[in-house]
């Protein structure tokens, strides 16, 4: 079902100056990786034209996971930009791309038809920049005109109130995460690591300006990664792939939303489950018949029990919204009610029971 | 004749299944084995007395057990013919129309199958009844009767109409008796225990909290009105519900800093006498709320847990080295085996806290979200149980208080290496008056303290939850939710200490209180905020097993007051005012103490009856802060080193402490 790429990458034509993803030497983007993160966003030139239309510049260039984290239903849109030179490593499917000092990662964070108005409204704009070998965390929040942005690492709760796509009124308690809060998810040890881009998230189509793309072959072809990636990535299916199999959409799910606790090296990783996909294909690791060890009470058996959603602790998290409860634990405040229906489904699909 | 039979078969059972469908109709059993052929009378059982509530409950079978002598009745679906169908029992006193719990079970047996005991009573008839709140199969259950079990500790449950999350125990109206109290983000719900028993409940509608008690509660009166404010522990931030002068509206008062908070505390950090507010923070160093006296909260992050991404999830002051002030344990947790998720025991070296847990031994990665400390071997110090949330790093740990600078494991054999239960929650308290303190987290079940740093698992119908004493009988009562499990008791004797502050703040959160009999002493730190997320009572409960008088109580203030009660009247609530109690001089002698000049420029005469030659003097300022230490030479004391204001002297002579007041 995916493109398999066996040319090599340096054999291939260099993408012609119209392309609008090529990082030419006079990509207007203002980076001074001395003087970053800039107070306002606008500094750094990544968008053409009004700043809220975040149409990207020559070298921002757009990508999206095949399987996004959901944060309250808001949508994204995701750039990378990188400087000349740069270029990042392959380093395992399921791993993030290894990046280069200078890279930027860009992630606009916005709902449109916002009540009352019923109009789009962007809340913040989260930079992950690499510096000195290492990331670094930069959060900017949109004024209410939606002109500017200012960094703000002090975070916030914003109500927010909105039609969704089924035409139904939604309200959440947006959170504007503080540093400590970035880093909570954004961990591998001690370190600040990204999550979305990694191989098996990019080895998709993507409608880009000039037409759709494999985005791993759109980043060779403009210059932002390496030429020995391996042919065969190993991808999960879509969560919301309705025509798949229920325990790998649930798989897909877990791996965005939930490994970078569940997994070694992360903040929850004393508990048992084990969400990344290269270990979701033993179930045991999904939680199937494994008992929680938080006492949430004698009503949930276990993390998943199968063939009972009232008894599986997985489900009463996923669908809570009281945050002592809910998972995951930041990110959200509302639930999200297709996943909680995919995990519902799944659920009452295993069997036998557990004992 | 084959079929007719069979007929006859189909017949009887039909008949047996409709008579037990409900209360009224329950069938006669005795001690034996039976089989149900499924759960499909009408009759919803109410209410419901086993855990997890009356959920898709719509069918029962009833059953009526008639005890014949003083025995523990246990009703068991654990049977090989049950197959593990998920069962669930409530077990009544009482009547058809007005039954009262006396015992429930959901899931204790293998699989999902129940098992319920309770004590009887001759000649009283118990209904059981079986719902189908997980399943209608039939199943096959036992009746067995056996010598009452002497476990010391029962619980009888009783449900209670609450609004919101039951997070606190605690007597909110100063008038002595534990209240329940319940919250949302908009209202607080007070169930006042009624001195005549029962309760009445207030609900005082609040403006919407900022930040929400989602993680915590911790109760404490900031503003030494009398009535005990509250302090809401959100992801995001806290929350105070400051109590008016009637304690009958709340005022909010949410501080604009971020903190994922955890455990939140009351207690006088700068031991001004003035109580302050702890946070544990998840992500970041520990935060607290400096109180100034006049409703000013100062936010300070920084000197009290300094772990730069937190790890912070227990806080408890506990004054682990007797010097008389508050020390903070912080139990930690975290992935990835980071230095954040190693313990700290931060001692308190006049308001400068430096961790000393690598010191004494308890600078550990295990797993723990809360702590259990109390003087588990009433040897005078208090020992530490590191409840671990996850096993991970290792198991629950043990550790003996040896001095002040080593806390020794003693987990292997202690009972604590065989329980597997983890849990957020861990608290110690004496749960049946043995003059021992047990231990609860995770799972129903109390360890029971052997006397001797063991411990014997004690099953419970009640998982944690607040705790106090809503009946006042004495003994510790847990809610759950909507269920309080009322401790059922037995004859062990205690005394309940109820520490009022003058100098120190008005709680006497941070005092020590210890009691001495001729079978030996135990001691007790008076605490707000235990555990994880629950606020339980705050004072000194001791359990006094079948001691039936205590020499003395001594309440050591965090001011340095020292109150003695000589020969307390015990099976009550002893009420202790800071400063009311100096030891052995009647009232009418130190009445005929006295200060002049007063108010005082240099020199401060002493007169009394009594021969007060070389007595100790202690002077403390407004703040409580020692300001003077000095020795009384021909009556006479020089304060001219002291700037103009108001003063508290403490002058000991032998055991007998006095105090007086003056300004200069």
């Amino acid at each position: 079902m995916f493109l398999v790429f066996t040319a090599c990458r340096k054999e291939e034509p260099e993408p012609t100056p119209t392309d609008p993803g090529t990082p030419l030497p006079e990509s207007p983007v203002v980076f001074d990786i001395g003087a970053v993160p800039y107070p306002v966003l606008s500094t750094y030139n990544f968008f053409d034209g009004a700043l809220a239309d975040m149409i990207p510049v020559q070298g921002v260039l757009p990508f999206e996971p095949l399987n996004p984290l959901f944060t309250d239903y808001a949508h994204k849109k995701r750039f990378v930009w990188m400087p000349v030179g740069a270029k990042a490593q392959y380093a395992g499917d399921g791993n993030p791309l290894d990046f280069d000092d200078g890279s930027v990662l860009i992630k606009n964070f916005y709902y449109e038809h916002v009540m009352p108005a019923d109009e789009q409204r962007i809340i913040e704009t989260r930079l992950l920049f690499r510096r000195n070998g290492q990331w670094e965390f930069a959060d900017y929040v949109w004024n209410a005109d939606q002109t500017e942005a200012t960094l703000d690492m002090n975070g916030a709760t914003i109500p927010i109130d909105w039609v969704d796509d089924n035409n139904v009124l939604r309200h959440a308690e947006y959170r504007i995460p503080t540093e400590s809060e970035c880093f909570t998810c954004h961990k591998n040890y001690d370190l600040i690591v990204p999550i979305g881009p990694k191989p098996m998230n990019l080895r998709n189509s993507f409608m880009f300006a000039d037409g759709p793309m494999d985005q791993l072959a759109k980043w060779q072809a403009v210059g932002y990664l390496e030429a020995n990636v391996p042919p065969n990535i190993v991808t999960p299916v879509r969560w919301d792939d309705e025509t798949q199999d229920l325990q790998e959409r649930v798989r897909a799910y877990v791996d965005i939303n939930c490994a970078h606790c569940h997994s070694e090296g992360k903040h929850c990783d004393y508990r048992p489950i084990r969400y990344a996909f290269s270990e979701t294909s033993d179930p045991i690791n999904l939680g199937v018949c494994v008992e929680p060890t938080e006492d949430l009470g004698s009503l949930y058996t276990y993390i998943v029990t199968s063939g009972n959603v009232e008894r599986s602790s997985m489900h009463y998290r996923m669908s809570s919204d009281e945050e002592q409860i809910r998972m995951p634990l930041l990110g959200r405040s509302v639930a999200h009610d297709e996943a909680v229906q995919l995990v519902e489904d799944w659920i009452n699909s295993l069997s036998p029971p557990c004992n | 004749m084959k079929n007719t039979g069979l007929l006859s078969i189909a017949l009887l059972a039909a008949t047996i299944a409709t008579a037990q469908n409900s209360c009224s109709t329950a069938i006669s059993v005795g001690v034996g084995s039976y089989v149900v052929s499924a759960v499909d009378g009408p009759e919803i059982p109410d209410p419901i007395c086993a855990q997890n509530g009356l959920g898709n409950t719509s069918a029962s079978e009833w059953y009526a057990f008639t005890a014949t002598g003083i025995n523990t009745i246990t009703v068991s679906t654990d049977l090989p013919g049950s197959q593990g169908v998920d069962t669930r029992i409530n077990v009544y006193s009482g009547s058809c129309g007005s039954l009262t719990c006396v015992g429930g079970d959901d899931d204790s047996g293998d699989g999902n199958t129940s098992i319920a005991s309770w004590n009887s009573v001759t000649g009283v008839t118990y209904l059981i009844a079986f719902d189908n709140r997980w399943s209608s199969l039939g199943f096959h259950f036992s009746i067995v009767g056996s010598d009452p079990v002497n476990a010391l500790i029962n619980f009888t449950p009783q449900t209670v109409s609450v609004s919101g999350s039951s997070l606190a125990v605690v007597d909110m109206d100063g008038d002595g008796l534990d209240d329940l109290v319940a919250v949302t983000s908009t209202n607080i719900n007070i169930h006042h225990q009624l001195a005549t028993g029962g309760f009445s409940s207030t609900n005082i509608t609040t403006t919407t909290a900022d930040h929400s008690a989602s993680w915590s509660l911790a109760a404490g009166d900031l503003d030494d009105n009398g009535f005990r404010d509250l302090m809401y522990g959100s992801g995001s931030g806290v929350t105070f519900m400051i109590a008016n002068e009637d304690g009958t509206i709340f005022h909010e008062v949410s501080p604009p800093e971020y903190i994922f908070t955890q455990r939140t505390n009351f207690i006088d950090i700068n031991n001004d006498g003035i109580l302050d507010a702890f946070a544990c923070h998840d992500v970041e160093p520990n935060c607290y709320f400096m109180n100034d006296g006049n409703g000013d909260l100062t936010f300070i992050q920084g000197g009290i847990g300094d772990t730069p991404d937190g790890g912070n999830y227990g806080s408890l002051w506990v004054d682990y080295d007797n010097d008389g002030d508050a020390d903070c344990f912080i139990s930690k947790c975290r992935g990835a085996q980071q230095p954040s998720g190693i313990n700290q025991l931060l001692q308190n070296n006049n308001g400068v806290f430096t961790d000393v847990a690598p010191l004494v031994g308890l600078a550990d990665n295990t797993q723990t979200w809360s702590s259990a400390w109390g003087d588990f071997d009433n040897d005078g110090d208090m020992d530490v149980l590191v409840g671990a949330s996850s096993f991970q790093n290792g198991g629950h740990q043990l550790m003996r208080n040896d001095g002040f600078t080593t806390f020794t494991n003693v987990t292997v054999g202690s009972g604590y290496d065989t329980f597997t239960g983890v849990g957020h929650e861990h608290v110690t308290y004496d749960f049946n008056n043995d003059g021992w303190l047990d231990i609860m987290g995770a799972g129903n079940v109390i360890m029971i303290n052997n006397g001797n740093m063991t411990f014997t698992q004690s099953p419970v119908p009640a998982g944690i939850g607040a705790m106090g004493d809503l009946n006042n009988d004495g003994f510790w009562d847990i809610v759950n939710e909507g269920t309080i499990y009322m401790n059922t008791g037995n004859n062990n004797n205690y005394l309940k200490v109820r520490t009022i502050g003058t100098v120190s703040n008005r709680d006497g959160i941070g005092a020590r209180v210890e009691v001495i009999t001729a079978q030996g002493n135990q001691i007790r730190d008076v605490r707000a905020g235990e555990g994880f997320r629950y606020m339980s009572s705050i004072g000194a409960h001791f359990g006094l097993g079948l001691t039936d008088a205590i020499t003395e109580v001594i309440v050591r203030w965090p001011s340095g007051i020292v109150d003695h009660i000589m020969t307390p009247t015990i099976n009550g609530t002893l009420t202790v005012v800071e400063g009311a109690h100096p030891v052995g001089i009647d009232e009418a002698e130190a009445a005929e103490l006295n200060l002049f000049p007063n108010p005082v420029q240099d020199i401060l005469q002493v007169t009394a009856s009594t021969d007060l030659s070389n007595a100790i003097i202690n002077v403390l300022d407004a703040s409580g802060k020692q300001v003077l230490n000095a020795t009384l030479i021909n009556g006479r004391f020089d304060v001219s080193k002291l700037t103009s204001g108001a003063y508290t002297v403490t002058i000991t002579k032998d055991k007998t402490i006095m105090v007086r007041r003056f300004t200069k």
